[in-house]
């Protein structure tokens, strides 16, 4: 086995799993603050491309990024208020519902509001060429690693275990583990509990940014679309291996997800043509029957 | 015989009912239609609205004009978002809807819907055609409502193919990279055989989903296998942009080629330089060539109407080319006394020549599909597809 081949496709596995970590880390964060399983994630990802792609018209790549994130903070926040606060202590499968309709809402939304065509990142119409990010793709003892992969690594996984520290450590973090805890005993204390749940949703968007603006080609190649959809469903795999609350467990399970989709890609596609997208989706299968609190997750029991 | 005189009033009563100018203006006030099932939502979107977009247009121009015989010209269109199921939904709908008399062509969506729907369309008769290039589809035999506006999958391939016999000969190297679809599938038997026969090489296959995070494994392999030559099918511009840019990045220097789907502006706008050099297959017009007479109606019909004169994609071009020959079918069937579901496929099957305003070589089918195509060259720094080949077809090699 060529070593060098192996450590390439381990990096670059890491660097989409670093991805993955941090679009999921935002959706168990709603998760562990609210209980609401938002199935809009991916639309949070189209909808975090999209204000990328409109600050990159004025904006080189980076600086587009960095300013599209406080959009989708405030995008997540006005999500919480409008459309989840209501909902919330209704019935389970009323807010599941809502948040599939929310994802409808967000999908039309995008067409209405950036129209049906195929864009690029900097690119306001056909006759442009996309803007890209500063190339840092390099070759190290015949590891090649690409620019995508590189800005991938040290902006993404950063970011996600930041995430975990802050959750652990910061005084925001603790709130939101009381809150996530029990709402009424957290309000008791004085906890402005909505406040810490409106930040979480926006925490989520700013998350779903970072992953959507990345894999709609923020460094290299694609384009904001709706193919962020598809990809957008890697995220409930990640989370349910990670263990669903745990926002640790979804880096986890984000880079393992990543190394396993790089080295089924590289081995077993061609034997086994469509593997690599089923895999994700065998491994919850898996974990729902062996270990259904996942890697980190909390165990409960329930007495019924 | 010999008719009584009440007979004979009730017979004058009847013809002169029928042929009366009332009944020829209720005929005549009837619209003819032509239903549309387009994704105009979801994955495929971009392409649906383009065609939408280009529907609208080319009625108005056949409205303008006077219609089909005096006709209004009718669209009915639904949305799948590129979706069997909805599709499938969609079609059910209109055919219990609209009366046989007036729907006449259904325009529908994705090889996927088509080939699920080919078996009623039959039963029911129904002129179709689709925004699908499948070869299963271009078979009079089995389907003989169905016809392709265009080369297959297969003469696409068959074309470029004959691209690579002339730039690198015998024992050419080909890596294969198409989705795991009906459409990304469609080609890749027929790719395999005649590369057998012309003594090419497939040194790789690589089979994705529609849309996919990273192109590393991919360009991993090209870099192992070291092709001159890449094929993609069944992508469209989501996975071509990230493959090639990574090729690049990496010193891969294969020559790229791709289908239909593969020879839009956008490639070149989402791919940047790495773009240059991208070989397709297009059998329409680009809209900024303005040598083709079809472009130019566009543009008249559009500055007319006092809507948007910038460029129109290629979801554009080809659906105004399908309304265009429809309407023609059309106006040749009504001529002929017969605007009806078989007087349609009669009159398509007789166009001969016609050749949509230069958007298409001609009309002469080849069961059932047009197998000519031409080759184009993405060209970065003019921002075009410039033509390598004069009309190609794809069916000979």
């Amino acid at each position: 086995m060529d070593l060098a081949l192996v450590i390439q496709t381990a990096l670059n596995g890491l660097a989409n799993g670093a991805l993955y970590a941090v679009i999921a880390s935002g959706f168990v964060l709603v998760y562990r603050s609210t209980s609401v399983v938002n199935f809009a994630i991916a639309e949070f990802m189209l909808i975090g491309a999209y204000l990328t792609y409109t600050m990159s018209l004025f904006f080189p790549l980076l600086v587009a990024i960095l300013l599209a994130l406080p959009l989708a903070f405030i995008f997540g926040v006005l999500v919480e208020r409008g459309f989840v606060r209501p909902l919330l202590g209704r019935n389970v499968v009323a807010v599941i519902m809502a948040t599939i309709g929310l994802a409808a809402t967000l999908d039309g939304a995008t067409l209405i509001l950036w129209g049906p065509d195929q864009k690029a990142m900097g690119a306001a119409d056909v006759s442009q060429l996309p803007k890209e990010m500063p190339s840092l793709a390099f070759s190290l003892g015949g590891v090649f690693l690409s620019s995508k992969a590189v800005w991938s690594l040290i902006l993404a996984l950063p970011l996600a275990i930041l995430l975990v520290l802050a959750l652990k450590y910061s005084r925001y973090g603790v709130l939101l583990r009381a809150v996530s805890e029990s709402e009424t005993a957290a309000l008791a204390m004085g906890i402005n509990a909505p406040r810490v749940v409106a930040v979480a949703w926006g925490i989520s968007a700013v998350t779903a940014t970072i992953g959507g603006a990345f894999l709609a080609g923020a460094a290299g190649g694609g384009g904001p679309g709706h193919h962020l959809i598809l990809l957008g469903l890697i995220v409930f795999p990640v989370a349910i291996l990670g263990g669903f609350d745990s926002v640790p467990g979804a880096v986890v399970a984000g880079l393992i997800i990543g190394l396993i989709e790089a080295f089924s890609q590289l081995y077993l596609e061609s034997l086994l043509p469509g593997i690599t997208q089923a895999i994700p989706f065998l491994i919850v299968l898996l974990v729902l029957l062996f270990r259904p609190y996942g890697l980190l997750g909390q165990h409960r029991i329930e007495r019924v | 015989m010999k008719m009584n005189r009440r007979q004979v009033l009730k017979a004058g009563l009847a013809a002169s009912t029928v042929y009366s100018p009332w009944m020829i203006a209720r005929a005549q006030a009837r619209p003819v239609k032509l239903a549309a099932i387009l994704p105009l939502t979801g994955a495929f979107a971009f392409a649906g609205n383009a065609a939408l977009d280009a529907f609208r247009d080319a009625a108005d121009r056949i409205n303008d004009s006077g219609g089909i015989g005096g006709r209004r010209f009718e669209l009915v269109v639904e949305d799948d978002g590129y979706d069997v199921a909805r599709g499938t939904a969609a079609f059910n709908r209109i055919v219990q809807r609209e009366s046989p008399e007036e729907l006449v062509f259904v325009y529908g969506d994705s090889t996927g819907l088509s080939k699920a729907l080919a078996p009623e369309i039959t039963r029911l008769r129904l002129p179709y055609t689709a925004t699908s290039f499948s070869n299963e589809l271009a078979d009079p035999n089995t389907y003989p409502t169905i016809f392709v506006f265009g080369p297959t999958y297969n003469d696409m391939a068959g074309a470029l193919l004959q691209q690579i016999r002339r730039q690198k000969g015998r024992g050419a190297k080909i890596f294969l990279c198409y989705s795991n679809s009906e459409f990304g599938r469609d080609p890749i038997p027929f790719i395999k055989d005649r590369a057998a026969k012309l003594g090419f090489q497939i040194v790789g296959e690589e089979v994705t989903p529609l849309a996919i995070a990273d192109a590393t494994p991919i360009v991993t392999k090209l870099r192992q296998t070291q092709p001159d030559f890449v094929i993609m099918q069944g992508y469209v511009l989501t996975v071509e942009p990230l493959v090639v840019r990574a090729a690049r990045e990496q010193g891969v220097r294969a020559t790229f080629m791709g289908t239909y789907y593969s020879a839009e502006l956008a490639l070149m706008q989402r791919a940047g330089a790495a773009a240059d050099g991208f070989i397709v297959t297009y059998h329409n017009a680009y809209y900024y060539d303005t040598t083709v007479p079809a472009v130019e109606q566009i543009r008249a019909l559009r500055r007319s109407k006092g809507r948007d004169l910038s460029y129109r994609t290629t979801y554009y071009m080809g659906s105004w080319m399908a309304v265009d020959v429809i309407a023609e079918a059309m106006r040749r069937a009504h001529a002929a006394g017969k605007l009806t579901r078989p007087g349609m496929i009669e009159a398509l099957e007789s166009l001969g020549d016609y050749n949509a305003g230069g958007q298409v070589r001609n009309m002469r089918w080849v069961n059932h599909r047009l197998p000519f195509t031409k080759l184009w060259r993405a060209n970065v720094r003019d921002g075009r597809f410039d033509a390598i080949t004069d009309w190609v077809d794809g069916s000979k090699l």
